[in-house]
């Protein structure tokens, strides 16, 4: 892993068609949700774009997705993301975007993102 | 009109499974209704009735996503639904249940149903304090909390809905079925009870654009501050997601604390809230951080401070 990079997780730590949370830094205020769909990783985020601020999106730990899984959702009022875009599709945030966080991966498979997004999630929260 | 406030709320959720244990979590008792129905009590009886999305027992969904399905209203006495039944049906179509309940919509379109309520009446003690100058309320080696104690949602206090019209709601629920504004939030919308019902409010309207009307959460009644800290801390534990509180709220003095839930709407323990008679005249502030609460917390891991430099147990 790349000197500035954060480990969050291994791509196998994230089942196909599942999402999880991952803290970039002990302490950050925010996860990143890391959801496989396809093989291919997305990460956003963890903060609902409705409220100034952001605010976390699951019900429980790791309960980012939808009831039938086809849509990253945010608990507090049902809005519904796109996996692949971030984008809201319905709910109270339509037409704004979860912040979407690149991921890098190391030839072993771990899953990092830049430093500065634990200063991002910081800020979200 | 003897209306006394929400017995259970009906949501069509997409997650079954997961609404049922997160009711369970929360602290409400599992009651099956039928096969494909499940009503999770309050210890008065009053509480959340969740069935699949797709079951045709459901009434019929909102315009919008919410899964909010029905609000069922419990009332003093059959005279109060007949007199329900005479002012709705001035207007509208009202259907009367063969156990003798009412069933209309509102002018919105929410889904409700009124009955003779079916709250059993409590008898608890209210959250305990001492203090100087007041005589103690607990007696000598009665103590106030124990690592096992009970923190159950006692009652469904409140509903808050989005709404797209509030002056509409406002006068369907104060014009038509004898509500009250306690207060308003100006910006966002008033708080309202019912005749039959002392609470601050069992309802508070928010101002959103017709695509987000329902269900913005429900709040069950603790029996007191600390049961309120105690079941949110427990809660958070078995890894459910705080979204606001603990704190206080001003209008209503409740103390708050609000879940995420998979139901799509948020659930919040709430605690002591104010009693109010009909002398008392409405106030309005601005909504906003200032006006919505007296104070707000965060959770967080246990930590304790320690003897010295050597002999923290933690980081600060
Ligand atoms: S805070 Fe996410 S939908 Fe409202
Ligand atoms: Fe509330």
């Amino acid at each position: 892993m790349s000197a500035g990079q954060l480990r969050l997780c291994h791509r196998d730590d994230v089942p196909e068609g599942a999402a999880r949370g991952f803290l970039p830094r002990p302490g950050a205020a925010r996860n990143v949700i890391v959801v496989k769909r396809e093989g291919r990783l997305h990460g956003y985020i963890d903060s609902c774009p409705h409220y100034r601020g952001g605010t976390p999106m699951a019900w429980r730990r790791d309960a980012y997705l939808n009831g039938d899984g086809t849509h990253l959702a945010c608990h507090a009022h049902g809005a519904l993301f796109d996996i692949e875009t971030g984008a809201c599709v319905s709910g109270p945030c339509l037409g704004r975007k979860l912040t979407r966080v690149p991921l890098s991966e190391a030839p072993d498979g771990s899953i990092s993102v830049p430093a500065q997004v634990a200063g991002r999630a910081a800020r979200e929260g | 009109m003897r209306i006394i406030g929400p017995d259970y709320l009906v949501f069509g959720v997409d997650d079954l499974e997961g609404s049922k244990t997160y009711l369970e979590d929360f602290g409400l008792t599992p009651v099956q209704l039928d096969e494909t129905g499940w009503l999770y009590e309050t210890l008065d009886g009053t509480g959340v009735i969740i069935r699949h999305r797709d079951d045709p027992r459901l009434p019929v969904p909102l315009q919008t996503k919410n899964m909010l399905r029905q609000q069922v209203y419990g009332v003093e006495d059959a005279a109060t639904l007949d007199a329900i039944e005479a002012e709705m049906s001035k207007d509208r179509r009202v259907t009367r249940l063969s156990d003798g309940g009412l069933e209309f919509r509102d002018d919105l379109g929410f889904e409700l149903r009124f009955q003779v309520t079916i709250r059993r009446e409590l008898s608890m003690p209210a959250e305990k304090i001492n203090a100087p100058g007041a005589p103690a309320q607990r007696a000598a080696n009665e103590l106030g909390v124990t690592d096992d104690m009970a923190a159950l949602p006692r009652t469904l206090s409140h509903v808050v809905l989005f709404v797209p019209d509030i002056d509409k709601m406002v006068s369907f629920f104060c014009d038509r079925l004898g509500f009250v504004i306690t207060d308003v939030l100006s910006g966002a919308g008033p708080f309202l009870r019912p005749a039959a019902n002392d609470d601050h409010h069992t309802h508070f309207f928010i101002r959103t654009p017709a695509y987000m009307q329902g269900c913005e959460h429900l709040a069950f009644h603790m029996g007191g501050p600390t049961e309120l800290m105690v079941a949110g801390d427990r809660f958070v534990r078995k890894g459910y997601q705080s979204f606001w509180g603990p704190g206080r709220h001003k209008f209503g003095s409740n103390w708050f604390w609000y879940f995420n839930s998979p139901l799509g709407c948020h659930f919040e323990y709430d605690a002591d809230m104010d009693k109010h008679d009909d002398t008392w005249v409405a106030r309005e502030a601005p909504n906003g951080p200032e006006a919505s609460q007296m104070f707000l917390l965060q959770w967080r891991e246990k930590w304790a401070p320690g003897g010295g430099p050597e002999g923290g147990s933690g980081t600060p």
